[in-house]
């Protein structure tokens, strides 16, 4: 059968429900198509924490505090439980220079109006009883949040719905709609289920993105990294505030390629710890490595050693779409009229799941756009502006 | 890190089988079990009485027992295989966490039983016939003071005989199956004589106790103040629906349930192996060659952990993987010729004793199903009705199998709910997905550095 929308929107991630919500939100005919189901990739293999403290001044900065006003407005907004709220997060300091470190990063969020309170080790002990003696100190980021990825995606997905949004599971967009003759411009995509024409096509299936541009004919630089969580059942010991070794940051903003471990812990709604992080170039491979969980755990013991008796229920791994500048793709292909993406967040996928979807309903619906747009346009990497080797992956 | 010729995980009848026959040949065998002691599931839960002779899968089990310890095997008792990768195998056991590099690997884990479940089943009070024949065997004690059996099958019979033996008072044993069943199968029986005299044996255990044996019945409500006191019984009719205006309460402080046994495949399924379904050796199994090989090269997988088929077919089973990985293939054509009147006999078992998929509509909206946490049918069913017919799409949009468990005991039951809803085959629901670690271990013992 074949149909149209005004704008169609290529994975069912957090990402494109985001896109889903905001299109739907300007009253927008749209048509989400997921191959799998709802939240079936990275979006169900992460943590749910939304910081401020791990991105760079600059556009990285302002993406993240407007998203993080808009996953507020969000929680008020979206009828359903989505496992808001406002935890704060700690930056644990091994060391006395982690500390120094710690102390910058307060500095810088302050001077963007986010809170930061530095903890002395007894203040830290005070907050969190459970972690190690021995640590330098930390600081409380008190304005940090934490979603539930899987609900939150859900939820926006429902509402879009409930604005008339379609929504189709289980079917893998074969191929795009081009107009006649040689004008590049993408004008809807090919499905199982037949076609939909539609004015603009968003591609938003994060680290599999390269897959689906392929078909467009463009390349792109977006790489997985792979990341493990280990999920401990902790009861009755809890832990108050998600806790980030210091070193965490780093090794974020790191490209490199071996593997590298720093402490996230995470209680979930329902009770568990999860506890990451990892990240290293391992292709699409998604299982677990027993290296890597071995060294989480490792992390996990040296920061919350009364936990050592808390049983490991799981773990898992999932890929994040890693961007070489490490700034996420949004916004409109210039090679290929039509199309956009929403993609290359990396492991900021959730707390700028928000703000991309904005970004994309500005660009769409010509309105008017944040003095960071520019920064994210996908335009920025070469082989999506049509230089002649479309070969970087 | 620890090296070995071949790692058996499992010391059950198809384990030590497997372990005896490849140490015989010169191989250096680690034989990881659970348990504090080899010989699993199956010696732990005979029941037998004095008068009664032994049967002669036993005997065989025990005569491989009896060659350990020996100079070629490491026996590690109490030790979990939590995870594995590639041919490493991630171990925790007294002597703590450690990885174990393997250069052949014979998965033999055994099985595990099934309840569909009703109103109450989760009732202190109801339990597995193996719960109630561990308390028996291993702690001498009873389960209770008026203890009821339902299910289907042969376990129901060798557990009500263990139960006698230690002078339980049982009120009832119902067979959910109706004996019509049989005559279609009579084929299979042939060859098979040993099976059919202890199976016989433990029937005049229970004719000499006059103990009410019922086909066609089944336990379909369990109720008590926070523990047992009352069962409602029904006839089912063929297609194993309740018979309406059939039920009957009966005092009982005690219920065993099981409804056959299904493979335990979370091992296989973690090393990756291709699984296929198949109702008659008791759902997913890993799919093998003649020589018990899975698609994964060298790794084997023997007995209930890849079909539902007794201890006969195991010990058989763990001696021709055995003897392949040791290359001694002139033996095998023998053993595959013993092996394939019993594969008919498990075939016929598992069919004529399958619990019909009609049991898996008993439960109440209110009944839970995840134990873990605390996932009620009804909100399962709707879960089904809004599209989710696969077991990952049901852990995606409910909270379900990510518990203690890992969906160990709530997978299979999902399965049924699905394919009993839907009318599609048991096997299009798909499985979960075991991570490591299979069963908990502790933060401590994960971080744990590796001996060198």
């Amino acid at each position: 059968m074949n149909t149209t929308a005004d704008a169609i929107i290529i994975g069912g991630g957090i990402v494109g429900a985001a896109c889903a919500y905001y299109l739907s939100e300007r009253g927008l005919a749209v048509h989400l198509i997921e191959r799998d189901f709802p939240a079936s990739g990275t979006s169900r293999a992460c943590d749910g924490l939304i910081l401020q403290w791990d991105k760079l001044p600059g556009a990285e900065l302002s993406l993240g505090l407007a998203s993080q006003k808009l996953w507020r407005d969000l929680a008020a907004e979206l009828d359903a439980e989505i496992g808001f709220e406002q935890a704060g997060t700690i930056f644990l300091a091994e060391q006395a220079d982690q500390m120094e470190a710690g102390k910058e990063k307060a500095n810088a969020l302050s001077a963007s109006g986010q809170r930061a309170e530095v903890l002395t080790p007894g203040e830290l002990r005070e907050l969190e009883p459970e972690l190690a003696l021995d640590l330098a100190g930390g600081v409380l980021f008190p304005d940090d949040l934490q979603v539930d990825p899987r609900r939150a995606t859900l939820a926006m997905l429902a509402a879009a719905r409930r604005r008339g949004a379609r929504i189709t599971t289980g079917e893998a967009v074969l191929n795009f709609q081009r107009a006649p003759g040689d004008n590049p411009a993408i004008t809807g995509v090919i499905t199982p289920g037949g076609s939909i024409a539609a004015a603009h096509v968003i591609c938003a299936a994060g680290v599999w993105s390269a897959e689906i541009t392929q078909l467009a004919g463009l390349s792109l630089p977006i790489r997985p990294r792979k990341g493990h969580i280990l999920v401990s059942d902790i009861r009755p010991k809890k832990i108050h505030h998600p806790l980030l070794e210091g070193g965490y940051a780093t090794t974020v903003q790191l490209a490199a390629e071996d593997v590298q471990v720093a402490l996230v812990a995470e209680m979930t709604a329902s009770g568990s710890l999860l506890l990451g992080s990892s990240r290293e170039f391992a292709g699409f491979d998604r299982r677990v490595s027993l290296a890597v969980i071995r060294a989480i755990a490792q992390r996990a013991a040296r920061f919350l050693p009364h936990l050592a008796h808390s049983s490991v229920i799981r773990s898992y791994a999932g890929l994040r779409p890693w961007s070489p500048d490490h700034l996420p793709l949004i916004g409109p292909c210039e090679q290929a009229p039509g199309f956009y993406l929403a993609s290359g967040h990396e492991g900021a996928g959730i707390g700028l799941a928000p703000i991309t979807g904005k970004l994309i309903a500005d660009w769409v619906t010509g309105a008017a756009l944040p003095p960071y747009a520019n920064a994210v346009l996908p335009d920025r990497f070469d082989p999506i502006k049509g230089s002649k080797t479309n070969v970087l992956i | 890190m620890k090296t070995t010729d071949l790692a058996v995980i499992g010391a059950g009848p198809g384990g030590l089988a497997a372990a005896i026959t490849a140490a015989q040949a010169g191989l250096r065998v680690t034989l990881i079990d659970e348990s504090p002691r080899p010989g699993g599931q199956y010696l732990r839960g005979t029941g037998r009485q004095a008068t009664q002779s032994i049967p002669r899968a036993e005997q065989r089990t025990r005569a491989f027992l009896q060659q350990l310890p020996h100079p070629h095997i490491d026996l590690q008792t109490g030790t979990l295989v939590w995870g594995i990768d590639d041919r490493t195998l991630a171990l925790h056991g007294p002597n703590g966490n450690f990885n174990l590099q393997a250069e052949q690997i014979i998965i033999a884990t055994g099985g595990r039983e099934l309840v569909p479940p009703f109103p109450g089943w989760t009732l202190p009070g109801v339990m597995t016939l193996g719960a109630a024949q561990i308390l028996t065997k291993e702690y001498g004690l009873l389960p209770g003071k008026r203890i009821a059996l339902a299910g289907s099958g042969p376990l129901l019979l060798a557990a009500a005989s263990a139960l006698l033996a230690k002078d339980a008072r049982i009120i009832a044993i119902l067979e959910a199956t109706h004996p019509g069943a049989w005559l279609p199968h009579v084929n299979a029986l042939w060859g098979n004589f040993n099976r059919l005299l202890e199976g016989n044996a433990y029937l005049r255990t229970i004719q000499r106790h006059k103990i009410p044996y019922r086909f066609g019945q089944t336990v379909i409500q369990a109720t008590g103040k926070g523990q047992l006191e009352y069962i409602v019984t029904a006839k089912l009719d063929p297609r194993g629906r309740p018979v309406p205006g059939s039920e009957k309460e009966i005092a009982a402080d005690t219920l065993c349930l099981g409804f056959g046994l299904i493979p335990n495949t979370e091992l296989a399924q973690l090393a990756e192996c291709q699984h296929e379904y198949s109702t008659t050796r008791g759902g997913w199994v890993p799919a093998r060659d003649k020589y018990l090989q899975t698609s994964q090269p060298g790794i084997y997988a023997v007995g209930e952990a890849a079909g539902v088929g007794g201890a006969d077919m195991a010990l058989m089973e763990g001696q021709i993987a055995a003897l392949a990985i040791t290359r001694r293939f002139n033996q095998i054509p023998a053993l595959q010729r013993q092996l394939r009147p019993l594969r008919r006999f498990a075939v016929m078992l598992n069919t004529l004793f399958a619990p019909p998929l009609a049991l898996n509509t008993l439960a109440s909206d209110e009944t839970i199903i995840c134990r873990c946490q605390e996932v009620r049918a009804g909100e399962i069913r709707q879960a089904v009705r809004q599209g989710n017919h696969t077991l990952g799409g049901l852990k995606n949009s409910i909270h379900i199998g990510q518990g203690q468990c890992q969906g160990r005991t709530c997978g299979p039951l999902l399965t049924r709910l699905i394919a009993s809803q839907t009318h599609e085959p048991p096997e299009a629901a798909g499985q979960f997905r075991p991570r490591p670690p299979l069963k908990p271990i502790s933060l401590g013992a994960l971080a744990q550095e590796q001996r060198p």
